[in-house]
């Protein structure tokens, strides 16, 4: 490993903006097929129905909400990088603040999408919008469902602006690196940011002042997101601890998410001397607390749920880990709180491919949670005779799949296209020196 | 004044631009401006700044978003004011979780509006006597003098271990 210098962050960052190679437009093609993919299945759910789906009654809500879930959950841990660990001084956050902010707001996108795609007439999300309907009616702010709206939006608004921030001092840094258009294009984005003293001396308040702002943010709206569940009186779903339980879970599998994407842009980009295995190792060690946490979480509910004597909460969770829906919790209980736990050997959280393969168990066991809590409360709810199952169709896997490539389709074009690390925190964190940088 | 000249010195080391701006302040050059491409504190503690302003603007966004979202979820309840089960149309707490996502939104809104107008931003003044090199490894002390005192300016920020850009000059002033 070399010593890092400012000349040497710049190389390294810079080269990572050198026109592609013809394999990058290919995987970017078949994803964008994908996309398209995912956006012939939408289409074809508009023209045909919402029938279309697995959706049925009991069981309203499906993978399109599941995965809303999942993915507001991948977004919370971008913010957690780089709002909380900011605040706390915590510098091995630096190299990979970037991508994971830049993570947060295409989760959040993405996630955006799930309630106009589980609307089924989806020309009539303005009912969701602050203005008076045909019968001067207006929404109605007791719902978590508007609490809902308000909160995703305003976190996709933050989160771009603190994204765009924090990013324009190394927008000014490949506008001074480059020529032709893309001096130009890189001129407009940088806003004239020079690092002058008195932009600075503005920058880095308002700079703390987004960190203090995203981080009570980050925590209500994944409080907000649970409260769609917790909130309606269904088994399963009605419990205090959502919130916390919820925060916890979302910032699990977005940690797992980081590695998921980290490991592979560090091999790509020659990013070794900057994302060091110090820097991986602290986002293993994390996600141990954060699925100890989760654990903690699932523990719970059954203590609750046996120290209540309330027979259908009773019976619910006997389900859950009996019934038809039971290798789901199996596949929560091992990917969440019990694969974590081997980051806890050495050997394991130094290893490169263990990392991977743990986060991608992580994503997978986080996905399983989010399907026995939203399906199973509602399949297996108050009256035995209304009680049913459900299963996704082709329609739901497909937009599932394009949304899953629309993902990494935006993420692929940013990391070829902007700084996927941040120059200046880099640098900052050499001013700090090597044990701040850990 | 079309013979004043622009001459900046290009330091490596932050230490040397802090010694660099303190003997300016004593010179007969006038200090202009540094240029870095990390917020140094050490630097700004040199330059002896205040506190940005920028606060305020958030704190007078928090305010009015916090009032808005209440506000607003309070009005739409008023607009259909029949009691159902004895709930009341006023219900401070689901519309307090409104007012706070708002409080939040509004804040960051003042927050850029105060960055951008603190910082004078967008605006390609700013790039006007600035070296490229600021932005990766260099601190540049931006610095002005009489025609005749360039060779003067030029020496001083040399036998401070810096490189020496000069500027030509221009009729138009600096930001």
């Amino acid at each position: 490993m070399t010593q890092l210098t400012y000349a040497k962050i710049d190389q390294t960052i810079l080269d990572t903006l050198t026109p592609p190679k013809w394999t990058y437009w290919g995987i970017l093609v078949l994803l964008f097929i994908g996309v398209l993919i995912g956006a012939a299945c939408w289409t074809y759910q508009i023209f045909v129905g919402i029938g279309v789906g697995g959706q049925n009654n009991p069981v309203a809500w499906g993978t399109y909400l599941i995965n809303f879930v999942f993915w507001v959950g991948i977004a919370h841990s971008g913010t957690l990088i780089s709002a909380i660990l900011h605040l706390f001084r915590a510098g091995w956050r630096n190299p990979i603040a970037r991508a994971a902010e830049t993570m947060t707001v295409f989760a959040v996108c993405v996630a955006g999408l799930f309630p106009f795609i589980h609307l089924g007439r989806v020309w009539q999300v303005y009912y969701m919008l602050p203005i008076p309907n045909q019968r001067l009616l207006w929404p109605n702010f007791l719902s978590p469902l508007m609490f809902d709206v308000i909160a995703i939006s305003t976190y996709l608004t933050v989160s771009s602006l603190f994204w765009y921030t924090g990013m324009l001092p190394d927008l000014a840094a490949v506008r001074d690196r480059s020529t032709g258009t893309r001096h130009k294009i890189f001129t407009f984005l940088s806003f004239g940011w020079t690092g002058a003293h008195e932009q600075w001396r503005h920058f880095t308040r308002g700079y703390l002042f987004f960190a203090a702002l995203a981080t009570p943010l980050v925590i209500s709206v994944h409080s907000v997101v649970s409260w769609d569940f917790a909130l309606g009186i269904v088994p399963g779903w009605h419990t205090t601890i959502f919130a916390p339980y919820f925060v916890a879970g979302a910032i699990h599998s977005g940690l797992a998410m980081v590695l998921t994407l980290m490991i592979p842009l560090r091999k790509l980009f020659k990013y070794e001397d900057i994302i060091t295995m110090e820097v991986l190792q602290n986002v293993a060690k994390t996600i141990v607390l954060t699925g100890l946490i989760v654990g903690l979480a699932y523990g719970t509910e059954y203590f609750l749920a046996w120290y209540s004597h309330n027979t259908v909460e009773m019976e619910q969770f006997r389900w859950r880990a009996l019934g038809d829906y039971r290798w789901g919790f199996y596949f929560m209980v091992l990917c969440n709180t019990l694969a974590p736990l081997l980051f806890l050997f050495k050997k394991i959280r130094t290893t490169i491919i263990s990392l991977f393969i743990i986060s991608l168990i992580i994503n997978f066991g986080m996905w399983w949670e989010r399907f026995v809590i939203i399906v199973g409360g509602v399949a297996h709810g108050f009256a035995p005779h209304a009680w049913g199952l459900y299963r996704p169709t082709m329609i739901e896997f497909g937009i599932m799949f394009g949304t899953f490539c629309l993902f990494f389709f935006l993420f692929m074009l940013f990391a070829k296209h902007l700084p996927s690390v941040s120059m200046t925190e880099m640098k900052e964190t050499l001013e700090g020196g090597h044990d701040h940088a850990a | 004044m079309p013979h004043e000249r622009h001459i900046m010195g290009l330091f490596k080391n932050e230490e040397h631009v802090i010694s660099a701006v303190e003997a300016l302040k004593t010179s007969p050059y006038e200090f202009i401006r540094v240029n870095t491409p990390i917020p140094s504190h050490k630097i700004m503690q040199a330059l002896n700044l205040k506190k940005s302003k920028v606060g305020w603007f958030t704190l007078c966004g928090g305010i009015i978003g916090f009032f808005s979202g209440f506000g607003l979820a309070a009005f739409t309840a008023t607009r259909w004011d029949l009691i159902v089960s004895g709930k009341p149309i006023m219900a401070i707490i689901p519309f307090v979780i409104v007012g706070f996502e708002a409080t939040i939104l509004f804040a960051v809104f003042g927050n850029v509006i105060g960055l951008l107008t603190q910082m004078r931003m967008p605006n390609s003044g700013w790039l006007k006597y600035y070296d490229p090199r600021c932005s990766g490894e260099h601190f540049g002390v931006l610095a002005t003098c009489e025609a005749h005192q360039k060779d003067g300016l030029e020496d001083f920020f040399r036998k401070r271990g810096a490189e020496v850009k000069s500027f030509k000059s221009s009729p138009k002033e600096l930001i």
